[in-house]
């Protein structure tokens, strides 16, 4: 398995720790929204940094590869979640109402970064791009990550509106809230996101089914109830349910919030499953001479990285 | 005379038992309550939602003492000794006073500075007025308490810029909602506070405002105060409130039930009709008409008086400065006040002690004619025999008296008074019994309801 760079985990290290910093910033900047202005300067400072540098390694990997994918790993997918992530705080920064947003939004940056420093330092594996069709293989992978970058923005809506709505519940230090979003617009925000990602989920996920038909030969028997299978489709669900929540009676508020959280941890999972189980590897271990075989761990190649 | 304090407030007793003292009964029947049992007594009683104070003056040594005070308050609303004991302040005298004074200022209410507490202390001393319950002393103490109330805030500011309980409300329905084109506000109750709430309110420009009322005049009365657009909404008639509770998305209510009027029960298949829509319930009535059990119901945020005014008191520390000046002017008055107090008590100790020494003089010169026996002229020995007593008892009292009108920091005025009587034995009883009890004291000019409003501490009851 083939080292990176160590100057990309340099980097990647280095944006982690300012992004640590941002978010230590930002959940005191919420507990006390009048010492906002030089933590709000510098919090802009660091995630426009992070939102370039993820940009700037991003394209150079891409560039480097040579060719149109620009997604060949699954540390590239994180890069270009990150990248997303900050661009999304960063414009959030400057929406009076919903500044507290990165307080939520800010530790998922920091996980996804510290994330891709695994996947850049240890776990690096490129996706298996040749045996794959490159239309539905694109189709899929943007489909994913970008469809889990929506629901990330859905999870930390529902973060913050847990937040919000227990200190509306228990009446504590109500006098600071004008950094936070109202309720409403928060529920708007996660049922909005939930809808994109769920198209994006259901894209990534039909092209990812179609790209296991072309060769269905080489599937296990019962691929379908695999974990990564179970997860990903009941995160679909999750969020199939999660734009539907107003017309569901008894799913709006507090359940919605729980249902954008719980989403993208099976989202999540699902990734780490893919990444950690030993049964892609202990498949293309039984015959490491031969070219890997379009498995089902690399017809989903985002979580086969 | 000693002015006496006792009550409860938000500081000191929780809401459900502020609740026992706003729904039992009202002013007047307290007045009467308590001159019955200490007669002699004054007494004003201050009843809001936030307190229930009662002033009184008493003879020196006579009652009630603070012990008859809580007896009767416990007694009066059938609570608990201990309970009362506990959850109520006392004061005597300048600190009594003082209390008085700061409570008017709006120094002691939850929104630093609210105007409303001036006008409920104004119409309970009219009240006290009226019954003959407020004597000289209370007059003297509640008039300067007005006067030092109106010139401090003037002089300070204090009320001015304030956080309301209406604007607090409309902010934590914006934390709540996000867009108002679409919401229905539903006002049930007409009391004053409800007024200054839906006017904050309905800057926010919601779809519709109904009001409801069990008397539909007083609803009509609430929406013409308001200047409520017929477009926007209006008053409806009190049985349709389910059918409205169903729609609104804000309730402001604030009526005079002494039971609550949403209940759980009540609310359970409204909500379910409603879909769960989030729902912002407003109760800013004393005793509350909404159950607590309401506010853990799913999506639905329950704020009471005290929930709003809490958050208004956390947004105005910035106002340390106000505050302060207005303590110096409280404690300019209340010097003031106590020393008038004092000195009319004062006048009255000293015709006292002239009488008694008139008395023995009086006796002493009969005494002396009798010994003389026959005189030529007995009418002019008896008109230099009462000179010449009149004159020396002048002379005796001359050097004590003008010190006691005079002021000695070391020297409290009361402790000599107070010696003279026992010295003397010069009881107080004649003072107390020219009390509140003699002749009805009509309310001084200028002090009668100026319309300022019963707002932040309404009174406790309101008709619905």
């Amino acid at each position: 398995m083939p080292l990176a760079n160590p100057i990309t985990t340099l980097i990647l290290s280095a944006l982690t720790v300012l992004s640590v910093f941002a978010t230590v910033g930002a959940l005191k900047r919420l507990r006390h929204p009048e010492r906002a202005f030089t933590a709000s300067v510098r919090q802009r400072l660091i995630v426009a940094a992070i939102a370039l540098t993820t940009l700037g390694l991003f394209i150079r990997f891409w560039l480097a590869e040579g060719g149109w994918q620009p997604v060949t790993s699954h540390r590239d997918g994180l890069l270009l979640m990150s990248f997303m992530l900050a661009g999304t705080i960063f414009f959030i920064q400057n929406r009076a109402r919903l500044v507290g947003l990165s307080a939520f939004a800010l530790p998922v940056l920091t996980f996804v970064l510290g994330w891709a420093i695994c996947s850049s330092a240890w776990t690096y594996h490129p996706f298996d791009l040749p045996t794959l069709h490159p239309v539905w293989r694109g189709i899929h992978l943007a489909g994913v990550y970008l469809g889990t970058a929506c629901c990330g923005v859905a999870a930390m809506a529902g973060g913050m509106y847990l937040y919000v709505q227990a200190r509306l519940k228990r009446k504590h230090n109500l006098g600071g809230m004008g950094l936070l979003a109202s309720l409403e617009a928060l529920e708007n925000i996660i049922i909005r996101a939930a809808i994109l990602g769920f198209v994006l989920l259901t894209l990534g996920l039909a092209s990812g089914v179609v790209v296991i038909s072309e060769d269905s030969t080489s599937l296990p028997s019962g691929w379908w109830f695999t974990p990564k299978i179970v997860l990903s489709t009941l995160a679909w669900l999750v969020y199939a349910l999660l734009m539907n929540v107003r017309y569901a009676i008894g799913f709006r508020g507090r359940r919605a919030a729980w249902l954008s959280i719980i989403g993208l941890a099976l989202l999540l999972a699902t990734y780490a499953v893919v990444n950690r189980l030993p049964a892609s590897t202990a498949e293309s271990e039984t015959d490491p001479g031969t070219e890997a075989a379009p498995t089902v761990s690399s017809v989903y190649p985002v979580e086969g990285g | 005379m000693r002015v006496l304090f006792t009550g409860i407030n938000h500081r000191t007793a929780p809401v459900e038992l502020r609740e026992c003292f706003a729904s039992a009964g009202d002013t007047g029947s307290h007045l009467e309550a308590f001159r019955t049992r200490f007669p002699g007594c004054e007494c004003v009683i201050v009843s809001t939602c936030n307190r229930f104070e009662l002033y009184a003056a008493r003879p020196l040594h006579g009652k009630p003492k603070s012990d008859d005070l809580l007896t009767f308050l416990s007694e009066r609303f059938g609570v608990p000794m201990g309970q009362v004991a506990s959850a109520s302040i006392h004061r005597e005298q300048d600190q009594a006073v003082a209390h008085l004074f700061r409570v008017c200022c709006g120094l002691d209410s939850m929104v630093l500075g609210e105007p409303q507490v001036l006008g409920q202390v104004k119409r309970a001393y009219q009240t006290a007025a009226e019954a003959a319950a407020a004597g000289p002393v209370l007059h003297k103490v509640f008039q300067h308490a007005i006067a030092t109330a109106k010139h401090a805030r003037t002089e300070t500011g204090i009320d001015a810029g304030r956080v309301s309980v209406g604007s607090v409300a409309a902010d934590l329905a914006r934390q709540v909602f996000a867009d108002f084109a679409d919401k229905t506000v539903l006002g049930i109750g007409a009391g004053e506070i409800a007024k200054l709430t839906l006017r904050h309110l309905m800057g926010l420009k919601p779809h519709r405002l109904w009001l409801v009322n069990r008397t539909h005049q007083n609803a009509q009365a609430l929406a013409e105060a308001i200047h409520l657009p017929a477009s926007i909404g209006g008053a409806q008639p009190w049985e349709q409130r389910d059918e409205l509770l169903a729609e609104a998305d804000i309730v402001v209510t604030c009526t005079g039930s002494t039971e609550p009027i949403l209940t759980p029960q009540r609310f359970k298949p409204i909500l379910k009709r409603r879909r769960y829509r989030p729902m912002f319930v407003i109760d800013l009535a004393m005793p509350r008409d909404a159950s607590p059990e309401l506010g853990s119901m799913t999506n639905v945020y329950l704020y009471n008086i005290d929930d709003l005014q809490s958050v208004v008191a956390s947004s105005l520390g910035q106002r340390g400065d106000q505050a302060q000046a207005c303590e110096q002017h409280v404690a300019a008055a209340v010097t003031a006040c106590m020393s008038q107090i004092t000195h009319a008590d004062l006048g009255q100790l000293i015709q006292k002690l002239r009488d008694k020494l008139n008395e023995l003089g009086r006796d002493e010169r009969e005494r002396t004619l009798k010994k003389l026996g026959q005189h030529p002229d007995p009418q002019a020995l008896d008109d230099a025999l009462g000179e010449h007593t009149h004159r020396l008892i002048n002379k005796i009292l001359h050097l004590p008296l003008s010190q006691l009108n005079q002021h000695h920091s070391d020297a409290p005025l009361g402790f000599y008074a107070a010696a003279i009587r026992r010295l003397f034995d010069l009881d107080e009883d004649t003072g107390a019994k020219a009390g509140p009890a003699q002749a009805p004291v009509k309310p001084p000019p200028g002090v009668g309801v100026d319309g300022t409003g019963s707002g932040q501490d309404k009174p406790a009851a309101t008709s619905p």
